[in-house]
């Protein structure tokens, strides 16, 4: 319910700061949702929207599978987290445009250089998420099974396992938050398809209506897939963990 | 008497950061028999959890001889230690699949643990929703259920209040009378030993420095006399141990540490 109000709250600011400007510089919500409407109706976001989909859910996957064995690698042992400490913090700093151009420069300008560049960009993040995971693991519980003759097999699946797991899944919900925002740059830049490059054409041609009717566009769809998708997993998987007010 | 724990000559140091290292364990003997229910009794940092880790295997570095030979070791420590995200019922089943009992006999030996605890109603609860007591009850049948023939306990009650761990002692005894395990049982409250155990063993600065004999008939009960007035003299002498052994293992030190160090053997006292 309140979800809901805060949704009504934030649609009716847009409407009430798009009136400070005129409206093909600064279009309200009913004229962005009309011109996504006829874009929609007129079939021109499928394929653009399915690229985007495509490369954000391959660089989503790149990336935890960058990220997560490195995470675990440095909350585990003291050399290596001293090792790779730099890295991961150089990995944070340098911006996610300077990854697309090295890509693009030199891997090519195809599909490929784009995953690599939005998941190396995305994948420091869900490192130290990991690694921040990692070091919580509680060894008191290893201890206990270890009391029980439990094999190594059995600790790593029955007891680390559950402990990481919560991290991963903070991990890829964070990890698909900055992986959209990549994506949708280095389409700006090196694709001739997707959302950004949509944003992009409109931009140039200056319709503030269409760059704002693709903008609502994929945060409804972020939305959706966090409602639909993520958020069930999650309740599945937790649903041992205590009940915080909500 | 056949023991089914001994212990020569065990001596274990820790290494400090700055290279020194301190002696945890220096020279301990120790012969447990068959069903017998031993306390070691000892203020906090006196090396009882470092020798009950080395009776459980956690710990395999140390000098001198250990050799268990009663079956099954089982542990309860001084928390719970559930696995969280298992349910009452799961988490004895991880016990009992990580010690590989035979699955044909986890539903008898959980009823029959559960029942003796007051638990089978909590089967399906996850650890988060039931009281500490409860969690450390099961914890007391997760150890049971896996049918040990020794019992080691690191303080299990001393995280409890006072009038849920009196329960919990009284239903050990009881389970301990009907199943006749070998019980070492590890604690800084002189009562609760005096209560529990067939013989006792006051500890300090990693060594045994007293053993007494409890001279009160079973069944006992909590507010028996008798054990207050055994407690009483057990108090003296651990006491008097402390205060002994502190002279010589206080090394001229820094203003700062010697007060820790006071401080801590004055609340040791004042606690039992």
């Amino acid at each position: 319910m309140l979800k809901l109000l805060s949704v009504v709250t934030a649609v009716i600011v847009w409407g009430l700061l798009s009136l400070t400007l005129p409206p093909e510089i600064f279009p309200g919500p009913i004229e962005t949702t009309r011109a996504l409407w006829a874009e929609i109706a007129g079939g021109q976001v499928e394929t653009d929207l399915a690229m985007t989909m495509l490369r954000v859910v391959a660089g989503l996957v790149l990336a935890l599978m960058l990220g997560v064995p490195v995470g675990i690698v440095m909350g585990l042992n003291r050399r290596a987290e001293a090792f790779l400490d730099v890295w991961v913090m150089i990995g944070l700093t340098v911006p996610s445009l300077c990854y697309a151009i090295m890509a693009f420069i030199w891997f090519g300008l195809n599909e490929g250089a784009a995953i690599i560049a939005i998941a190396v960009t995305a994948a420091p993040s869900i490192t130290i998420n990991i690694w921040e995971g990692v070091k919580n693991i509680d060894t008191r519980l290893v201890a206990m099974a270890r009391v029980f003759e439990a094999s190594r097999a059995a600790i790593v699946r029955r007891v680390l396992l559950p402990q990481i797991l919560p991290y991963v899944m903070a991990s890829a919900r964070f990890g698909l938050g900055i992986i959209w925002k990549i994506t949708v740059l280095v389409e700006l830049i090196g694709r001739p398809n997707g959302v950004g490059f949509k944003l992009f054409y409109w931009y140039q041609l200056a319709d503030m209506r269409q760059v704002l009717a693709w903008t609502l566009l994929f945060t409804i769809i972020m939305v959706l897939i966090e409602l639909l998708i993520l958020k069930p997993i999650e309740r599945r998987l937790f649903a041992w963990r205590p009940q915080v007010a909500v | 008497m056949n023991s089914v724990i001994e212990v020569a000559s065990l001596r274990k140091t820790f290494k400090g950061r700055d290279g020194t290292s301190r002696a945890v364990l220096t020279d301990l003997n120790l012969a447990v028999s068959a069903g017998e229910f031993l306390c070691i009794l000892g203020p906090s940092g006196c090396g009882k959890s470092t020798l009950l880790n080395v009776l459980a295997g956690l710990d395999n570095v140390y000098d001198g001889r250990v050799n268990l030979n009663g079956g099954r070791v089982g542990y309860l420590f001084q928390e719970p230690r559930l696995l969280p995200w298992l349910t009452a019922d799961e988490n004895l089943d991880f016990a009992l699949d990580s010690c590989r009992v035979p699955p044909s006999r986890w539903s008898d030996l959980k009823s029959r643990y559960l029942a003796m605890t007051g638990l089978s109603e909590y089967r399906d609860y996850y650890p988060h929703q039931i009281s500490g007591g409860m969690a450390q009850r099961l914890a007391l049948v997760r150890s049971l259920c896996v049918e040990p023939g020794i019992l080691l306990m690191d303080e299990p009650f001393s995280g409890l209040d006072e009038i849920t761990a009196r329960r919990i002692r009284s239903d050990l005894l009881a389970i301990w009378r009907e199943t006749r395990k070998t019980i070492v049982f590890v604690t800084h409250n002189a009562y609760e030993a005096c209560f529990l155990a067939d013989r006792i063993l006051v500890m300090s600065d990693g060594a045994f420095r007293q053993e007494m004999r409890v001279p009160i008939a079973r069944p006992r009960n909590y507010d028996d006399l008798a054990i207050f007035e055994f407690s009483r003299d057990v108090i003296k002498a651990f006491g008097d141990e402390i205060g002994n052994a502190a002279v010589p293992s206080v090394p001229p030190v820094t203003e700062t540490s010697l007060v820790d160090d006071l401080d801590r053997h004055a609340a040791t006292r004042m606690n039992i």
